[in-house]
């Protein structure tokens, strides 16, 4: 799905009608079940006593509860669930004798212990109980888990409640973490309640609750959850008792959980609360983000992109882009207030069920789709402010106590299962008594033999991770990411996604080594596994996202590449570029499906392209890969649709692909350009003439531009020519990377795009491939020229990006090897060139950063070797000042040398010399400044061989191997990318410089519009696309 | 994901409809819109609430295909051809309009005075 699709407020209405039609049907299921419960009361009251007792009776006792079931509730096959459930109202019959300490012996750890070993935990329980003050109705749940296990996986040994002594082990494990916690009940609480709605006795209502759970898995607590608990629980104290309407709006408002809960109540609801608790920081709460409906996902990653810089300067920017990926409709309505109203989740919230919800409630009705955000807002504040009343209680006077995490739902659950309703449901949200799990209750419960309480302490944990370094660290020394890992091979979606999701959290972060440690657990080739099983779209960006986040750690790179290359580009990149390998003649070629799918993948390619050599060329080996980006890429330009980060990805890792190309690519050697040898810089023009000679003819008349600005006729003939290698069969794979036909596509981004890291990468995709000395560079530079791609990256000059500053002087510099492109580019670059010079005291329009500088100082130096033409137009920009003060004054050394060298080169020329003496400059002026200054001693060195090569290989000794984390941004260009600066926003537009500019250089007028283009955020070209120049407001005409 | 139509909005919201016009190769609907997920909201001059990211109709060309069909300036878009436009971003929304193999476009949009309208009805409820 490209777009994204939006529920619309009429599909929202038509769940809710769904959904009520299910409660509907549920209350009566629980009215059935009210009436068994209390039949089995009367006869397990004895049961439950017993399980109270000893562990071995208890565990025998469920299968006498089991057998009861059995005959009553037979008819479906769901009995297991139901057997579940009447363990359960027996509990809430201990519930009754309650504050024995003593007597409850279950505890969470028993549930964590999964196993089935259940008895014997719950013995140990008891022990551990001893300590606890408060344990009661939770463990008495508990007790009856074990049966609940059994049931629901078929698998286990139908005597689930004998535990094996292995068992047996983990579980003590789990009992002493347990008692010095001393929170037993939550972890109950969790399992517990599930079980409570899945015995209904109707078959039909057992079904429905499956599908409930599929649901949460979806989206857990939509954001309303919060507010509408409150009210639902209004609701509750009211009419609590049984009119079906009142029951029914209650699950309403839970959405998803709505029935369930009970059982998942602890985990929900402890996630609503988060943000009281000490666990976590608010900050990291924005649970939210996750929200996300799988629907709502595209645009998800729309709204994402701007805010996230590629630099992982800023910090929370970055974090956010990450946590975003989570699918996990998690959102805790609280933390995304947190985030303040700029944020664009409240809308992400907003979806389906929230607003559907909403308009179920009686005079909210018609009006609320139409205003969702603010709608939305209104409604929380009050509710919030509700919330925080009640929780002060706990938080501050009772918190201390390790039960005191409350548990609304459950109770409320509870009570009304038991057919008894405490008068008042506040109090007993108040009680202080029930808490949420915490970290390893939640971990042992990844383990629980019952699938949704896995899938939920998963989705927990995604939840706790979220921009929590310190609970990721926990998770990791705790061991919870083995068993994350596997739970990616386990058979239900909504296990494997939740902990999909978890693992995608811990994977963020600048703390590889949690990267590491899911690594280590094979946890990459596990997820590789599960990308190719899964066909489930949200899992797929779940898998992704964490692949993207992993792969921003070097040592993981080559770990990514081995395992899950081509599947990536399998299963991902190709299907979603719209290329296709043999494309039959009836179908249309499709376009590519900017998917958050793709996003990740392209992300996580892009990242692990930057690992070096060995990682290119496995890219670029890699079948289908290059040709499906580019398909990719002509599909963006196509539909001029370029500033998306699925492109930016596709055209970073095109340009690292790029790197090099002329020493990796198998074969290259035979392409090398002898003329090389002879040492790039002198040979220049010969050795394009040379290459010159040839056969394109009508070039001139196509080079309007260029013709005009010609200042001497002396390359004539030759300029322009070049025999492009025929071809006899289509290219394809790697060779596609530096065919000259890419030159076109680079072009086209580079005229259209508006992301600076688009720009920057296809500046220095064309860098890559002009520099170098074998044929296809070659071609690559008449090429550019003759696509008029000279004046296209001049414009780009003047960008206000730094960093696309500094890949286009480079690439000019690489350009300029070729003769003719080096006499263009010293007419028409100069001028931009020198304005991006700092200026002596006044620090330029531009605050540009010094490898720019050293950039462009390097680029003018190799357009004024062996031009004193060139030199010339060097003066006439009113260089000169500028180069010496920098070289005197610069506070940098690398910015000091580089202007030393140009300074001297200018000198060399004699004939110039007569001019700037007029001028009054000086010998010294043009000398290294050799005293004094250290820094400039250095540059004395005549031969700086910088200049003479392309940037490309020098600089890739710098390449800067970090990448924080998923800044997908890749250092490979030969030039260290680095972060961005868009300080200068003011920028050269406004100079006097600028315009003049233009109307000096005639030829360049044609641009004009092209100009304006980008610098307004739109084109003004046409009524179809044009829009406001003003920035922020953007209008566009349709 | 399937939907009915705006059933749940009708009462606030109005189906426009609109024919593109061909101007040279180009289908036009002419009016211009503004807003979006990813742009400032607090910018949009015509919306109430200035946290409201939805797309909005910032110019209406005189004569043009969306004047004759009854849109207005600062009318909010909510859906078109049945796709939400209360969550996209602005390029969503321009894409969704401007397709090209499409020549008609069913807008539904809402105005402050049929939101008026609703809320007093809903008063008086």
């Amino acid at each position: 799905m490209e777009e994204y699709d939006v529920p619309s407020a009429a599909s929202i209405l038509a769940s809710v009608k769904e959904q009520e039609a299910r409660f509907e049907r549920l209350t009566r299921a629980l009215e059935e079940e009210r009436r068994n419960v209390s039949l089995q009361l009367e006869r397990g009251s004895l049961p439950s006593d017993r399980l109270v007792g000893g562990t071995t009776g208890g565990s025998k006792q469920p299968l006498a509860w089991q057998q009861m079931v059995m005959q009553e509730q037979s008819p479906s096959n769901q009995t297991s669930l139901a057997m579940m459930q009447e363990p359960q109202e027996v509990v809430e019959e201990t519930v009754t004798i309650e504050e024995d300490p003593g007597t409850p012996t279950s505890h969470v750890s028993v549930v964590t212990s999964d196993d089935g070993t259940t008895r014997r935990t719950e013995t140990k329980d008891n022990v551990t109980n001893m300590k606890v003050t408060k344990v009661v109705k939770t463990i008495t749940r508990r007790t009856f888990k074990p049966v609940i296990l059994t049931q629901s996986k078929p698998s286990t040994p139908a005597p689930p409640s004998t535990p094996t002594p292995s068992e047996t082990k983990p579980v003590t494990k789990m009992v002493k973490t347990v008692t010095t916690r001393t929170v037993r009940q939550v972890p109950l609480g969790p399992d517990g309640l599930p079980l409570p709605e899945g015995s209904s006795p109707l078959g039909s209502y057992t079904d429905s609750i499956d599908r409930r759970y599929m649901k949460n898995g979806e989206r857990f607590i939509t954001p309303q959850a919060t507010s509408t608990l409150t009210r639902s629980y209004n609701n509750y104290s009211d009419s609590y008792n049984d009119t079906p309407d009142s029951q029914f709006r209650h699950y309403a408002l839970h959405d998803g959980y709505g029935d369930v809960p009970d059982n998942y109540g602890s985990l929900s609801r402890g996630v609503n609360y988060r943000p009281y608790r000490p666990y976590m920081p608010t900050g990291g709460y924005r649970p939210e983000n996750s929200y996300t409906l799988p629907i709502r996902k595209d645009d998800y990653g729309h709204v994402a992109q701007p805010q996230v810089p590629m630099g992982s300067s800023t910090v929370d920017l970055n974090r956010s882009q990450p946590e975003r990926f989570q699918p996990e409709p998690y959102g805790l309505e609280d933390d995304r207030r947190s985030l303040g109203p700029d944020d664009e989740e409240p809308y992400d919230l907003e979806p389906d069920y929230s607003t559907a919800n909403r308009r179920t409630l009686p005079g909210r009705t018609i009006r609320e789709p139409l205003r969702n955000g603010p709608r939305m807002r209104g409604y929380e504040d009050p509710i919030e402010a509700e919330l925080i009343d009640e929780r002060h209680p706990y938080i501050h006077g009772m918190y201390p106590a390790p039960l005191a995490q409350p548990e609304r739902g459950s109770l409320a659950s509870l009570d009304r299962m038991g057919g008894r309703r405490s008068p008042s449901i506040d109090s007993i949200r108040k009680d202080p008594r029930w808490r949420d799990p915490d970290l390893p209750e939640v971990i042992a419960m990844l383990g629980h033999p019952i699938d949704p309480v896995k899938s939920n302490a998963a989705a927990y944990l995604q939840h706790l991770c979220y921009e929590n370094d310190k609970i990721k660290k926990d998770v990791r020394q705790l061991k919870g990411i083995p068993v994350l890992v596997g739970l990616l091979d386990h058979p239900k979606a909504e296990v494997h996604r939740k902990a999909c999701g978890a693992l995608r959290n811990i994977s963020y972060g600048k703390d590889h080594d949690n990267k590491v440690a899911i690594k280590s657990c094979d946890g990459i080739p596990a997820l590789i596994r599960l990308l190719r099983k899964t066909s489930d779209m949200e899992v797929r960006e779940l898998i992704t996202g964490t692949l993207w986040n992993l792969s921003s750690y070097e040592p993981l790179k080559m770990v990514i590449i081995n395992h899950g290359l081509q599947t990536m580009t399998n299963e991902v990149i190709i299907p979603h570029s719209g290329w296709e390998q043999e494309p039959n003649e009836d179908s249309k070629p499709r376009d590519a499906e900017w998917t958050t799918v793709f996003k990740n993948t392209s992300g996580c390619l892009r990242n692990v392209s930057s690992d070096g050599a060995e990682a290119r060329r496995r890219l670029r080996e890699c079948e289908g890969l290059v040709d499906a980006l580019l398909h990719a890429l002509q599909s963006a330009v196509g539909k001029k649709d370029m500033d998306n980060k699925s492109v930016e990805n596709c055209v970073c890792i095109m340009r690292n692909l790029s790197y090099h190309v002329h020493k990796e690519v198998p074969g290259a050697e035979k392409f090398l350009d002898p003329s090389a040898l002879q040492g790039p810089g002198s040979a220049g023009t010969q050795r394009k003439k040379n290459d010159d000679a040839g056969c394109f003819g009508g070039k001139k008349a196509k080079e309007e531009w260029f013709n005009q600005g010609r200042k001497n006729g002396e390359h004539d003939k030759n300029y322009d020519t070049l025999d492009l290698p025929k071809r006899t069969e289509p290219t394809k794979g790697f060779e596609l990377l530096y065919q000259p036909e890419v030159v076109r596509l680079y072009l086209s981004l580079l005229t259209e795009s508006q992301n600076y890291n688009t720009l920057e990468a296809a500046a220095g995709a064309l860098q890559n491939l002009s520099a170098g000395q074998w044929t296809w560079s070659n071609y690559i530079r008449a090429t550019v020229r003759k696509e008029k791609g000279l004046p296209i990256l001049v414009e780009l000059l003047r960008s206000d990006s730094d960093k696309v500053v500094r890949a286009v002087a480079i690439a000019l510099r690489n350009l300029s090897i070729d003769r003719r492109n080096k006499d263009l580019i010293g007419s028409y670059a100069m001028r931009d060139l020198v304005s991006n010079l700092p200026s002596g005291q006044q620090r330029p329009a531009k605050n540009l950063e010094e490898d720019t500088v050293v950039a462009i100082l390097n680029t003018i130096h190799e357009i004024i070797t062996d031009s004193s033409e060139n030199a010339r137009s060097l003066i006439t920009a009113q260089a000169i000042d500028k180069l010496v003060a920098i070289n005197r004054t610069s506070q940098s050394a690398r910015e000091t040398k580089a202007a030393s060298h140009v300074l001297q080169t200018v000198w060399s020329y004699k004939d110039l010399r007569n001019g700037l003496t007029k001028d009054g400059w000086n010998k010294t002026h043009f000398q290294p400044i050799a005293a004094g200054t250290p820094k400039g001693s250095k540059s004395c060195k005549p031969g700086y061989d910088d200049t003479t090569l392309p940037l490309m290989e020098k600089n890739q000794g710098n390449r800067v191997c970090s990448g924080g984390d998923l800044i997908p941004m890749d250092e490979l260009g030969p030039d260290g990318y680095s972060t961005i600066d868009q300080r200068d926003k003011d920028s050269k537009y406004k100079s006097s410089d600028g315009s003049s500019d233009l109307q000096e250089r005639e030829p360049l007028k044609n641009d004009t519009n092209r100009k304006h283009y980008i610098r307004s955020n739109r084109p003004t070209v046409s009524l179809v696309d044009a829009c406001d120049v003003k920035p922020q407001p953007v209008d566009s005409w349709v | 994901m399937s939907f009915i139509p705006g059933q749940p909005v009708s009462a606030v919201v109005q189906r426009i409809e609109i024919h593109k016009l061909y101007e040279g190769d180009n289908l036009i609907l002419g009016f211009s819109i503004g807003g979006g997920i990813d742009q400032d909201p607090t910018q949009n001059p015509f919306s109430e609430d200035k946290t409201d990211k939805g797309i909005y109709v910032t110019r209406v060309s005189k004569g043009g295909p969306a004047e004759v069909a009854g849109l207005r300036l600062g009318d909010k878009i909510m859906q078109v051809n049945g796709w939400d436009m209360t969550m996209v971003t602005h390029d969503q929304a321009r894409k969704k309009l401007t397709k090209k193999n499409e020549d008609v476009v069913r807008l539904l949009v809402t105005r402050k005075s049929l939101e008026e309208t609703v809320r007093q009805s809903m008063m008086q409820h």
